[in-house]
C-alpha cells in the first residue's frame, strides 16, 4: 500500500488523530519537563514540604484537602517527603518514554532479524525458533522480570554500593527486550513464510538474486506495517509493565521520578491522601489509552481488511 | 488424533525441561551467593557451609540440576539450615529456608486463593469478554457495538493496581457497598467465599477481558463470510442460531487457544491483584519471594506457574484439533 493512502486513511479516521495528538502532547511534556519545570518554579528532587512549615501536618500528611492541592502547588505535595507533585509527574513521563523507546528499538531490531531469518530459512532454524518461543511464551514473564533485576543487580553491583542510574535502564531495557521480541518474530515469521513462496520472490531468485537481496530488498520492505502497529502498542504495554514492577517494589529507585512508584507510594497512605495516588493513575491511564488507540488506527490505516 | 496427541505431549515435556533449566540455570548459577541469601545475613561461616552442602551448591552445576529434577519425579530429603533432614516427597521442587517449609507445601497452602481467584475472574472474562464480543459482532456498527468497544478499551488500558485501589475507596471504604476482599474456603463457607473474592474477581475479569471481546469480535465478523455459514442461512436457518451454531464453532480455534494461555496464566498466580486486595495465594508468595530473595521458592512458583500455562495451552491445542480436523491431519 501507497505510504500516501496510508497517511490519507489515517488522516480521516478522527478517534486516530485524537490519539497522535495526545500522543504528541506527553512525548512534548517529556521533553520540556526542565523548561515547565523552570517556568513553575519547582523541581521533583526539593523536599517543600519538609523545609517550608504549615504544608505537612505531624504525621506526614498534606495539610490542605485534595491532597494539597493549592495555587503554589497545582497538583498538591507528596505525603511525608513533600515533593511536588506535578514535576514528579512530568518527570515520570520521561522515564517511562525512556525506557519503553529504547525497549522498543531493541525489540524492533531482534525481532524483525529473528523472525525474518526464521521464517525465510525454515526447516532446523525454524524448528529451533517455534522450540525457543514456546519455552519463552510459557515462564510467567512479570514473576521472571521481577527477579531478573536483582539478580543482575548483585552481579555487577557491590553490595554497599549504589547502582547507578544509567544501569537500572539497562537492566531495565534488557529484560524487557529478552521478552519481547517473541510475538513480533512469531508474527514476521508467518508473513515471511507465505511471503517467500509468492512470485515476485520467485523472479527475483529465477533473476538470480543473492539471498541477501532478496532477504533487505524484497523481503523487509514488505514486513513494515507489522512491524509499526506491533511497536506501537509495544510501548504502552512495557510502560505498564515498568509501572507494574515499581508497585511491586522492584523497578527505578528513588529519587528519579518514576509513575509506578508514585502509585506504589499512594497505595501506602491510600486511605488518608487518596489524591496523591489519582493523579499517576489517571495520568498512565490517559498515556495508556491514547497508544492504544493509535496502535488500533495505525492497524486500520494499513490494513484495509481490518473488519470495522 | 493419537499421533497428533503424543506428539503435543512430547513438545509439552520439552519445553517444560528447557524452563526448568532455564529457570534454575538463571537463579542458581547466577553469580550471586544463593547460600548466602537464604541463610539470611546474620549466618556465620559454619551455617553457611552446612547451607551450601544441603543446598548441593558444592557440586558441579549440572549434578545440582539433575538432583532437582530427580527430586521432581523422585523426591527426595533435604537438610535444613541448622542440618536437621526434612523430607520433601514427589514431586519436591526444593526447601525454602526462609519460610522453613518445602516450596511445594507453601505454594500447596496458598493455591486454594489462586485457584478461587482464577476461577472466578474467568467467569467474568467468558460472560463479559467473550459475551461482549458476540453481542458486537451481531450488531456491527450499531451503537451497541461502539459501547461496548469502548468499554472494553478502557478495561485494557487501566491498571489493576489503579483501578483495585479506587474501588476498594469507592465501594468499601467510603460506602461499605461490598465487604473488604479476603479468603473464606469454599467447602466450609461458600457465601462468604463468594462475598468476600467478588470484588477481585470483577477487576481481574474485566481488565483481562479486553482481549477476549476483540478477538471473539473479529473472529466472528471473518468467519460470518465464509461460504458454509452463507449456505447455512440460505437454507432458511435464523441469524442468530446460525451464528451461535456454526460461525461460533468455526471461530473458537483461536479463542480457545487464547483462553488456555489465559486459565494457565491465571493459576500460576495474579500478583498484582493478590498484592492489591492482600490475599494470600501464590502470586503473593512469589513477589515476597523475590522481595526477601528466597530463590528456592522463586523457581518454585515459576516452574509452578509455566507448568500450568504449559499444560493449559496444549489443552487448549487438544480441543482445537478436536474441533477443526485441519489441524490433527496437518
Amino acid at each position: 500500500m501507497a505510504a500516501v493512502s496510508m497517511v490519507d486513511a489515517f488522516r480521516r479516521d478522527r478517534v486516530g488523530s485524537l490519539s497522535l495528538c495526545v500522543v504528541a502532547f506527553f512525548v512534548l511534556l517529556a521533553v520540556t519537563a526542565p523548561l515547565i519545570a523552570l517556568l513553575y518554579g519547582k523541581n521533583p528532587t526539593e523536599h517543600y514540604g519538609q523545609n517550608e512549615p504549615g504544608l505537612l501536618s505531624p504525621e506526614g500528611l498534606p495539610v490542605l484537602p485534595n491532597g494539597g492541592i493549592s495555587a503554589q502547588y497545582w497538583f498538591g505535595i507528596e505525603p511525608g517527603l513533600g515533593r511536588d507533585v506535578l514535576t514528579q509527574l512530568l518527570y515520570g513521563i520521561r522515564t517511562s518514554l525512556l525506557i519503553a523507546f529504547a525497549s522498543v528499538a531493541v525489540v524492533a531490531v531482534v525481532g524483525v532479524v529473528v523472525g525474518v531469518t526464521a521464517g525465510y530459512l525454515g526447516g532446523l532454524a525454524d524448528r529451533t525458533f517455534t522450540f525457543v518461543c514456546n519455552v519463552l511464551l510459557a515462564f510467567p514473564t512479570l514473576l521472571l522480570l521481577l527477579t531478573l533485576g536483582p539478580v543482575i543487580q548483585t552481579r555487577f553491583v557491590g553490595p554497599d554500593e549504589n547502582e547507578p542510574a544509567w544501569m537500572q535502564f539497562t537492566v531495565l531495557v534488557l529484560v524487557f527486550s529478552a521478552f519481547g521480541w517473541v510475538p513480533l518474530a512469531m508474527v514476521l515469521r508467518t508473513l515471511v513464510r507465505s511471503l517467500r513462496e509468492r512470485e515476485f520472490v520467485e523472479a527475483a531468485r529465477a533473476l538470480g538474486a543473492s539471498r541477501r537481496h532478496i532477504v533487505f530488498r524484497e523481503l523487509l520492505p514488505n514486513v513494515w506495517a507489522p512491524v509499526l502497529v506491533h511497536i506501537t502498542l509495544a510501548v504502552p504495554a512495557i510502560v505498564t509493565t515498568e509501572a507494574a514492577l515499581s508497585f511491586l517494589g522492584v523497578g527505578i529507585s528513588e529519587p528519579i521520578p518514576d509513575w509506578g512508584r508514585m502509585i506504589s507510594r499512594g497505595s501506602e497512605v491510600f486511605y488518608d491522601d487518596p489524591t496523591y495516588m489519582v493523579f499517576p493513575g489517571v495520568s498512565l491511564l490517559l498515556f495508556v489509552l491514547a497508544f492504544n488507540l493509535l496502535g488500533d488506527a495505525v492497524r486500520d490505516a494499513l490494513d484495509p481488511h481490518t473488519a470495522r | 488424533m493419537i499421533r497428533y496427541l503424543l506428539k503435543r505431549v512430547a513438545q509439552a515435556v520439552a519445553v517444560l525441561l528447557a524452563i526448568a533449566a532455564t529457570a534454575f540455570g538463571l537463579f542458581y548459577a547466577a553469580p550471586s551467593d544463593p547460600a548466602q541469601i537464604a541463610c539470611g545475613p546474620k549466618c556465620d561461616s559454619a551455617q553457611l557451609a552446612a547451607v551450601r552442602t544441603s543446598m548441593g551448591l558444592d557440586q558441579p552445576v549440572v549434578s545440582q540440576f539433575t538432583d532437582y529434577v530427580g527430586g521432581i519425579v523422585t523426591g527426595r530429603t533435604i537438610a535444613d539450615v541448622d542440618g536437621t533432614p526434612i523430607p520433601c516427597p514427589a514431586p519436591c521442587l526444593g526447601y525454602s529456608y526462609t519460610l522453613h517449609q518445602p516450596v511445594l507445601a507453601a505454594i500447596e497452602d496458598r493455591l486454594p486463593v489462586t485457584v478461587s481467584l482464577a476461577v472466578g475472574a474467568l467467569a467474568v472474562i467468558l460472560v463479559l469478554g467473550v459475551g461482549s464480543g458476540l453481542v458486537a459482532a451481531l450488531r456491527r456498527g450499531t451503537a451497541t457495538d461502539r459501547l461496548l468497544s469502548g468499554f472494553n478499551l478502557l478495561g485494557a488500558s487501566v491498571q489493576i493496581y489503579f483501578l483495585g485501589y479506587m474501588l476498594l475507596l469507592l465501594l468499601v471504604y467510603s460506602t461499605g457497598l461490598f465487604d473488604p476482599p479476603s479468603y473464606a474456603s469454599f467447602t466450609a463457607q461458600p457465601a462468604q467465599w463468594a462475598l468476600g473474592l467478588v470484588l477481585p474477581w470483577l477487576v481481574l475479569g474485566f481488565v483481562n477481558a479486553a482481549v477476549f471481546a476483540r478477538l471473539t469480535r473479529s473472529q466472528m465478523l471473518e468467519t460470518m463470510h465464509h461460504g458454509y455459514v452463507r449456505t447455512a442461512r440460505a437454507k432458511g436457518l435464523g441469524t442468530v442460531r446460525v451464528h451461535l451454531k456454526y460461525t461460533a464453532r468455526g471461530a473458537a480455534g483461536p479463542l480457545v487457544q487464547l483462553l488456555g494461555l489465559e486459565v494457565g496464566a491465571l493459576l500460576g498466580g495474579a500478583f498484582i491483584t493478590e498484592t492489591v486486595f492482600g490475599l494470600g495465594g501464590v502470586g503473593k508468595l512469589a513477589v515476597d519471594a523475590v522481595n526477601g530473595n528466597d530463590l528456592p521458592t522463586v523457581v518454585g512458583t515459576v516452574l509452578l506457574a509455566a507448568f500450568f500455562v504449559v499444560v493449559f495451552v496444549a489443552l487448549a491445542d487438544l480441543v482445537v484439533a478436536w474441533l477443526d480436523p485441519r489441524v490433527r491431519l496437518a
